[in-house]
């Protein structure tokens, strides 16, 4: 299985400073965004790639995809992935092994109450992510790597 | 004390800290010009009579701000309110600018207080208007999203910029007419901008930007190289590189509903107000919909129906306001589509158009508006100011305003006439940019010369000191080439 050192939830996705400074802090090569709907649409696969920083593969895949890439041999990739909502992240757990869940930034939206900064869940989505907590997940909150983490424990 | 301040003096200070900080109704290029402490400084100066210290006292303020960007509302100090501070102090109680530097700079902190309330306290904005729109009641945006957070924050802003002047006052009337203070306060302003400079100097992680800084810092000391000198070649190297993709046109293609002026209009508009009521909730959400009222104008004429539109763009919104704007444009045009086609506003995917399209575009845009354009035109009309030439450093200044109109009138229409392929385009053009290549290079020289030119007068006195200065020099260039051994410029 290959390396994941952090997947990360923001709204924005591969968002410029912001994601640049975790690739330089966790010596990240590879970014995959996890999101099925931006995976089938071609324009916006086409758009993320142009987008992509200097030296780093990036690559947009269906969680079923990224689920079968993980399981591939390791050749030493370290592998930050984005996605931009909760439901990807549920599923994408249940199937591979993650340390650290990141919530970088989530607007808000209906249903949806402030939960910290710029981050917005809804009570469903919080208890997901207690959810994922429990199985010795590490899910905290953290805008940017020198940032004071906000853990969120499964109590 | 030479000129004394009037309240009429007062007034006017505050309302240019209102404007200047509100980064409204200034077409966009507010926070690109007023916004900036040269600028700030001369305004200030203007209004004091003084413009040559103001903008002396300014430039250097922005010295130690020239590497801000601000990313969805997070910065470390208010530049602007800094500037007017160490520019009062400077003219009121003729100081060194270097002194009024050292006096003002933590003024930063307090400036910041409203930016960091501003976004909370725009909320309420937000929910107003929402309870307004839910209950059928009269919600015009320009009202929520232009006049209410505008007037708030005149008064938020006057607030801070008493309690600044009765802080700033009170510790010059105490401290300032002993020369030892004096004498403290310009050696703590002199370290705060060396330290600045050589700050941003190891940011760009760079040999060789280090040596274009050290040798443009020992030609302008040893030769007294001028700083218009260096403006005219980098002008020249600047219109050889320049970008055109970027700025490139667009085909006017048959309008179908929507005519021109309207786009232009609608462009008016979120130039105008894109920042005006920045929450954390929406961002730009509302600015998004404000902009959009006279396009639904335009489209419906049925008031209920323009009300419903208007009220679907509030969502969430959040991208470079400039580099940004194809995704206006492209927007504009999907609804003018729908209305064509008859749809209704569920139907369609135009929601998640806006947001897959936001994210890119503002990480990309700050990338080169904020962190390319900004730091390489001030930073030239810093140099030009501390070396004298007032009048000429306006022009580097008024040259990035350009561009950035350009940048986003451009998109603007682009987006509208050439759909979505404009931003792919854009992001094409950024990313192969040569100004953005070649910025760290052009961005160390003016950065060397600024630097030789602030210290020329303490240097030319003394040749100790001269050999002082250029021994530190060699000495962090040496130390500096074991610490980066190859180039690395992945920002």
């Amino acid at each position: 299985m290959k390396k994941v050192v952090l997947l990360r939830i923001d709204d924005r996705l591969l968002h410029g400073q912001v994601v640049v400074s975790w690739i330089h802090f966790l010596k990240v090569n590879e970014v995959i965004i996890t999101d099925d709907e931006y995976a089938r649409d071609e324009f916006m696969c086409q758009l993320i790639e142009a987008s992509a920083p200097e030296n780093i593969a990036v690559q947009v895949l269906t969680v079923y995809d990224t689920v079968s890439y993980l399981m591939g041999e390791d050749e030493g990739s370290r592998i930050l992935i984005l996605c931009k909502n909760i439901e990807t992240v549920k599923n994408l757990v249940e199937k591979v092994e993650i340390d650290t869940i990141n919530l970088g930034g989530l607007g808000a939206a209906q249903g949806r109450k402030r939960f910290h900064n710029s981050i917005h869940l809804s009570d469903e989505e919080i208890n997901i992510l207690k959810d994922i907590a429990r199985k010795n997940v590490n899910v905290e909150v953290k805008m940017l790597p020198k940032d004071k983490a906000v853990v969120i424990n499964g109590n | 004390m030479a000129i004394e301040m009037t309240y009429g003096n007062f007034f006017l200070l505050s309302l240019f800290y209102f404007w200047a900080s509100s980064t409204s109704l200034s077409l966009g290029i507010g926070y690109y010009t007023v916004y900036r402490p040269i600028i700030a400084g001369m305004v200030t100066g203007l209004i004091l009579k003084d413009v040559q210290t103001g903008m002396q006292a300014g430039a250097l303020i922005n010295i130690i701000y020239i590497d801000f960007v601000s990313t969805g509302g997070s910065f470390k100090g208010d530049q602007c309110l800094t500037a007017i501070i160490a520019a009062t102090a400077a003219i009121l109680f003729s100081l060194d600018p270097i002194e009024a530097a050292a006096i003002a700079f933590p003024f930063g902190f307090l400036g910041i207080l409203i930016w960091k309330y501003r976004l909370k306290i725009n909320n309420i904005f937000v929910r107003i208007y929402e309870k307004k729109y839910r209950e059928n009641k009269f919600s015009d945006i320009c009202i929520y999203n232009g006049l209410l957070p505008q007037l708030l924050l005149y008064l938020m802003s006057f607030a801070v910029i008493v309690t600044a002047f009765f802080l700033m006052f009170l510790f010059c009337n105490l401290l300032i007419y002993s020369d030892k203070v004096t004498n403290i306060l310009y050696y703590v302003g002199m370290t705060l901008v060396v330290f600045s400079a050589f700050n941003i100097l190891f940011k760009l992680r760079n040999k060789k930007n280090f040596i274009i800084f050290a040798s443009f810092f020992i030609v302008t000391i040893l030769f007294s190289l001028r700083a218009y000198q260096l403006f005219i070649v980098l002008l020249i190297i600047l219109s050889f590189i320049s970008d055109y993709k970027i700025f490139a046109g667009y085909n006017n293609q048959k309008n179908r509903i929507i005519r021109k002026r309207d786009l232009v209009y609608s462009w008016f508009i979120w130039k105008n107000f894109s920042h005006s009521c920045y929450s954390y909730e929406r961002l730009m959400g509302m600015a998004f919909a404000h902009s959009m009222k006279n396009i639904f104008k335009r489209l419906y004429s049925d008031r209920d129906t323009v009300r419903k539109a208007i009220h679907s763009h509030t969502e969430f919104f959040n991208t470079e306001p400039n580099m940004g704007t194809p995704i206006h444009g492209y927007i504009i045009s999907l609804e003018e589509e729908r209305k064509l086609k008859n749809e209704s506003f569920e139907e369609g995917n135009i929601s998640y158009i806006k947001k897959s399209m936001m994210g890119i575009a503002a990480g990309l845009g700050d990338s080169f508006t904020q962190v390319v354009l900004t730091p390489l035109y001030i930073s030239m009309s810093l140099m030009l100011c501390l070396d004298g030439s007032y009048y000429l450093s306006l022009l580097p200044v008024a040259l990035l305003a350009l561009n950035i109109i350009f940048i986003s009138y451009k998109g603007f229409m682009k987006g509208y006439y050439h759909g979505r392929d404009s931003l792919m385009e854009r992001i094409k053009a950024v990313k192969n940019s040569k100004i953005k290549k070649y910025f760290p290079f052009m961005f160390s020289a003016i950065l060397g010369s600024t630097m030789g030119n602030l210290l020329y007068p303490a240097v030319v006195e003394n040749i100790l000191t001269k050999i002082i200065i250029i021994l530190v020099i060699l000495l962090t260039f040496i130390v500096q080439t074991k610490r980066f051994p190859g180039p690395n410029s992945n920002l």
